[in-house]
């Protein structure tokens, strides 16, 4: 029965459940879904993680190669964020070239690690104009359930900490390159940006925040892309952004800020307590 | 708090200009320069559409972007997104099903602040192209200098110096936030110390509006 009814009268009922004060999956407002962690799930890639956030599945694995920097910086090396939907995903997505979400998603992914200045990118560099690592990042969605810059966030800064650069060994006269595979350091990565999805839902008298959107109520909320996503990285914002959709009063986004800062230690200790219990795992 | 709001009254945007029903061929056009910043925007619409993309309950929107070098980039597509998902807010589209709206906007010049002046060219060709809208919208950028100062409509000079720059997109209505993206890192209270004050600065940008649309009508005013 009440398949049908959402079928029929779909606003009434998503409307008769946020006016009740719940969402429809059973969560309350500020509620998040809960995150599944798991690193160096890939073996075949430098660096890898999986995470799920409720049904959002993002696996990231990071690859490393040697180029030459550019020209204008020449003490630099290459981030590369890519993000794919692909049509498993979920039926918005077709088959073929990128869709549009998924490079406006890339953007979105690609600006908040950038501007969280976490990896510095002249710690990539190893002979200033002759020789730096590229990082390529790759994220591939296997389920869309809402929210995904959130999940990619997590997934490529967990892979990103538990990433270790080879030593190179880089000779100027005869341009020979030897990587010693041995000898490993880690990447440094300062801070730890995490990005929070808010869906903002136009009730009659007041506009509600849902935290951490399912698809289902990222659609009922204004369609793909309209979220506001709120990005922290230690006690600073990193980027918030929102495109369309309902517009939240000012009340409403100091709530989004303040909830997106708690939510900052959560995902943290998750993050941290995966990689710890993975080096555990390790050594055994 | 008296003087700091003396300010927020007193600030200045850059100097705009614009023409309306620039292009001939199309249903409304708009060129508009802030400053040195220019951009152009043509709506074509409600028109044709193909069959997959038609939807019964309300008219596709198609932003196309073109940059100066003509070349189409992601970054593009970040653009095009910005500016669709912030006219779909506007546009009452409801009202022409089955149909699409195209708006093709062109970069002429840029010199900082083009992304605002890109959505205050789109929604100045809306209204020219008579399309119904429930609000018309106005972009404001602003950016965060070194010394932690909030600078209204920065230059280009100011803008590589730049800590952040932050863009908002307000409505005519109640002024409520329609768009926003950021780019830096900066604290809680100055963004909403920016906030506050692109919102106010938007005034400027609404006013203009109507002294243009007053110019072209012969009914208003």
């Amino acid at each position: 029965m009440a398949e049908i009814y959402k079928l029929i009268h779909p606003l009434k009922y998503f409307n008769d459940y946020i006016s009740r004060n719940i969402r429809p999956d059973g969560r309350k407002f500020t509620e998040q879904r809960n995150i599944k962690l798991n690193v160096n799930s890939l073996k075949t890639a430098d660096a890898s993680a999986v995470v799920k956030c409720g049904n959002t599945t993002i696996v990231c694995g990071i690859k490393l190669e040697l180029a030459t920097p550019k020209a204008e910086e020449p003490n630099q090396g290459f981030l590369v964020t890519n993000v794919e939907l692909p049509a498993l995903c979920s039926s918005k997505y077709k088959p073929g070239p990128p869709s549009d979400h998924a490079q406006v998603t890339n953007c979105l992914v690609s600006d908040i690690i950038v501007n969280s200045k976490s990896v510095d990118l002249k710690d990539l560099c190893i002979v200033p104009d002759k020789l730096a690592w590229v990082l390529y990042c790759d994220m591939v969605c296997l389920d869309n359930d809402g929210s995904l810059v959130d999940a990619c966030i997590i997934a490529l800064m967990a892979s990103l900490k538990t990433l270790s650069l080879p030593s190179v060994t880089y000779d100027c006269e005869t341009e020979e390159i030897t990587v010693d595979e041995n000898n490993k350091t880690p990447l440094k990565v300062h801070g730890m940006p995490v990005a929070t999805s808010f869906a903002v839902y136009k009730a009659l008298e007041s506009d509600m925040l849902l935290m951490d959107p399912s698809t289902y109520e990222e659609d009922m909320c204004g369609g793909i892309g309209a979220n506001f996503v709120v990005c922290c990285n230690n006690g600073l914002l990193c980027g918030t952004q929102k495109f369309g959709g309902s517009n939240p009063s000012t009340e409403c986004q100091e709530e989004a800020l303040k909830m997106a800062k708690h939510r900052v230690k959560l995902v943290e200790q998750v993050i941290e307590k995966c990689i710890k219990n993975n080096e555990i795992a390790m050594s055994r | 708090m008296g003087a700091e709001e003396q300010n927020i009254k007193e600030f200045k945007l850059k100097p705009m200009k614009c023409e309306l029903n620039f292009l001939s061929k199309s249903d409304g056009s708009a060129i508009l320069s802030q400053g040195e910043t220019v951009a152009l925007a043509s709506v074509n619409g409600p028109l044709d559409v193909k069959m997959q993309s038609q939807s019964i309950e309300k008219s596709t929107l198609e932003v196309l972007f073109c940059s100066k070098g003509g070349k189409p980039s992601v970054g593009d597509r970040y653009k095009e997104n910005i500016i669709r998902q912030t006219c779909e807010t506007a546009i009452l589209s409801s009202l022409y099903p089955r149909t699409a709206i195209t708006i093709t906007i062109q970069e002429l010049e840029d010199y900082g602040g083009f992304l605002s002046c890109c959505l205050n060219t789109a929604c100045l060709a809306l209204v020219n192209s008579g399309v119904a809208m429930r609000h018309v919208f106005a972009a404001v950028s602003c950016a965060l200098d070194d010394r932690g100062n909030i600078l209204l409509e920065p230059t280009q000079q100011q803008l590589e110096t730049a800590r952040a720059t932050m863009n908002f997109v307000f409505d005519s209505r109640q002024k409520s936030l329609v768009t926003s993206f950021t780019e830096g890192a900066f604290s809680e209270d100055t963004y909403k110390e920016a906030l506050a004050r692109c919102r106010s600065a938007s005034d400027l940008v609404f006013s203009f509006y109507r002294d243009i649309v007053t110019k072209y009508s012969k009914v208003i005013g």
